[in-house]
């Protein structure tokens, strides 16, 4: 079986600088693959791992995926090779599957597309979605459970209200939650081996769709103002001054 | 006249998008996939949906209905089943679906939604010919919206799905029904807490304060203790209680960003450095295990 798991390398929230005029700085941000792609990453791993084949890493981005560290780091959680797409990371889901879907029908022969729940930026839960309507292929979101039987996938999909299970035909889109699986931590040996395994870069597709939308502004929101008392002792002494706060409300 | 069309396959759910859409139109025509007619809608299209299908398998063919009837606006909730139909809808419109946490104009359409976990709110215009809207509980709408009720003409509507996904079963969620976003008192759990049968502790806290307990999206997700409605996050509730008490919680901005509302912050964590502090109006230094259970005594 041929998985293809999708990622997406984002700045770090932590590193982005707010400046007083509310405007962002993400030049100091480090950029790394989303938390929830890996778990894209691992469910592809362990599927093949179980029935055979090979998972492909795909990713589409800028600069940041030139970067040895980042290719490195996910070629260690699991995956075979990578292959990425030059184009723009803040490109909207349309834009981003329209390039996600040229690759995948260039790498060939996929049977199954796995994404995380959403990216690490944008987090709209959107690309898997669009994509699997691109390739004309069966789609679902929010799966947390998967097994493959001979020619399709048992699938568990968690909704607000209840599960769902669904029998999904190959082959097929899939976007995992963020509990389906823990992502496996390199060991030093994936790290090494990492650094061996292929990447290709393909070009992207020609004639791009237009942006659904114009950005008018990114602003960190308007801060509330906090009282900011801090309170240390024994737990009896804390507990008492805690207690009295909360009865003052 | 502007008309809004919205994808419906929940009674409730549709209800509370039709008055999203009456926000930002004058007229109101629901797609229902097998909810039956819309009370609140000017018009519903019903379409039949047939045992073991997914409301998802009609996405192609309702894209070319609305295509059909020129609707330009179209609006989806934000749940798992309204994202994949929105996000399917809007493919095969040839538009990219729109992330909607709340709108500043109607027109032309201007809508906000949070990026970076919340460090950032994103302002958009959207110039695509076909707004394919996908918009969270309670977006609220340019302006305060009249509880108008539609004319409710119904139309059958006979559309057949594309055949693939087959829904074996579906497994109601057991458990009780939550409502976070009407408490006035929230205690949120985190990663703190070494054990679930710990989560007692805050129980009893909260008994005590006649507070709701919520928690952090790892004690949801990851480790499962308590059930995904309870989580307060960008990707989870959004709270405005009079009081929020965080227990055991680091305070990322993810997290944060579901309590901004609330008017007072507390927090208990045994790391002096915690980020919470810094959002919080009275800080705790302590270990829970020995904080919580003295609160219980002094409340
Ligand atoms: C795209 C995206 C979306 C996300 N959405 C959400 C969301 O909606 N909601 C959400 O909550 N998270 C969300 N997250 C996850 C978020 O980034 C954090 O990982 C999460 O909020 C951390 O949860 P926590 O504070 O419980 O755990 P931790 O960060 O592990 O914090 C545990 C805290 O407990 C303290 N502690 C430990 N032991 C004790 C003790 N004995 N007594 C007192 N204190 C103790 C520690 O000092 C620490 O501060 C999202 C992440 C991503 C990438």
């Amino acid at each position: 079986m041929r998985i293809v798991a999708c990622i997406k390398a984002a700045p770090e929230d932590q590193d982005i600088h707010v400046a007083p005029d509310r405007t962002l700085d993400l030049s100091r941000a480090a950029w790394k693959v989303g938390a929830y792609d890996l778990n894209a990453v691992e469910a592809g791993r362990r599927l093949v791992d179980e029935v055979g084949g090979e998972l492909v890493g795909l990713s589409m981005g800028g600069e940041a995926l030139a970067a040895t560290k980042l290719r490195k780091d996910v070629l260690s959680r699991g995956l075979d090779r990578l292959v990425v797409v030059a184009g723009d990371p803040a490109g909207d889901a349309l834009q981003t599957a329209t390039a996600l879907a040229a690759a995948v029908n260039e790498i060939g022969d996929v049977d199954l597309v796995l994404l995380g729940a959403g990216s690490a930026d944008r987090y709209a839960q959107q690309v898997g979605t669009v994509l699997g309507a691109l390739l004309g292929r069966p789609t679902l979101n929010a799966v947390d459970h998967l097994e493959v039987q001979r020619d399709h996938v048992r699938v568990e999909r968690l909704l607000e209200d209840g599960v769902q299970v669904v029998d999904v035909p190959l082959p097929a889109v899939l976007a995992v939650t963020s509990g389906i699986n823990t992502p496996r931590i390199a060991g030093m040996k994936d790290i090494l081996a990492a650094g061996k395994k292929p990447v290709l870069e393909v070009t992207p597709p020609v004639g791009a769709p237009a942006a659904t939308t114009r950005t008018v502004s990114v602003l960190a929101p308007e801060q509330k103002d906090r009282g900011r008392v801090l309170v240390e002792g024994t737990a009896t002494e804390v507990a008492q001054q805690l207690a009295q706060f909360l009865k003052a409300l | 006249m502007t008309e809004a069309w919205i994808l419906v396959y929940d009674q409730e759910a549709g209800t509370a998008l039709t008055r999203s859409a009456r926000a930002l139109a004058d007229r109101v025509v629901a797609v229902s996939l097998g909810a039956g007619a819309l009370a609140t809608a000017d018009l519903t299209l019903t379409v039949d949906v047939a045992p073991g299908t997914l409301v998802e398998a009609y996405a192609r063919p309702v894209a070319a209905l609305l295509a059909e009837r020129g609707a330009t606006l179209v609006l989806a909730g934000a749940d798992v089943r309204g994202r994949l139909l929105a996000g399917q809808v809007a493919a095969h419109l040839g538009v990219s679906p729109v992330d909607v946490a709340g709108v500043v104009q109607a027109s032309p359409l201007v809508v906000t939604h949070p990026a970076y976990g919340g460090v950032a709110v994103v302002t958009e215009e959207v110039t695509a010919p076909v707004a394919v809207l996908v918009v969270a509980a309670g977006a609220p709408g340019p302006a305060a919206t009249p509880p108008v009720s539609g004319s409710s003409a119904v139309e059958a509507s006979a559309l057949e799905p594309e055949p693939g996904l087959v829904l074996v079963e579906t497994r109601a969620k057991s458990g009780e029904q939550v409502n976070l976003a009407s408490a006035t008192r929230v205690v949120g759990v985190g990663r703190g807490f070494g054990a679930e049968a710990d989560l007692d502790l805050a129980r009893a806290v909260a008994a005590k304060l006649g507070a709701e307990l919520a928690c952090s999206r790892p004690i949801a997700e990851g480790v499962g203790w308590m059930p995904a409605e309870r989580y307060v996050g960008v990707s989870g509730a959004t709270i405005a209680p009079d009081l929020y008490l965080a227990v055991g919680i680091s305070g990322q901005v993810q997290h944060l960003v579901g309590v901004r509302g609330a008017k007072v912050v507390v927090a208990i964590n045994k790391d002096k450095n915690a980020p919470i502090f810094a959002h919080a109006d009275l800080g705790v230094v302590g270990d829970l295990y020995e904080v919580l259970p003295a609160l219980v005594a002094a409340l």
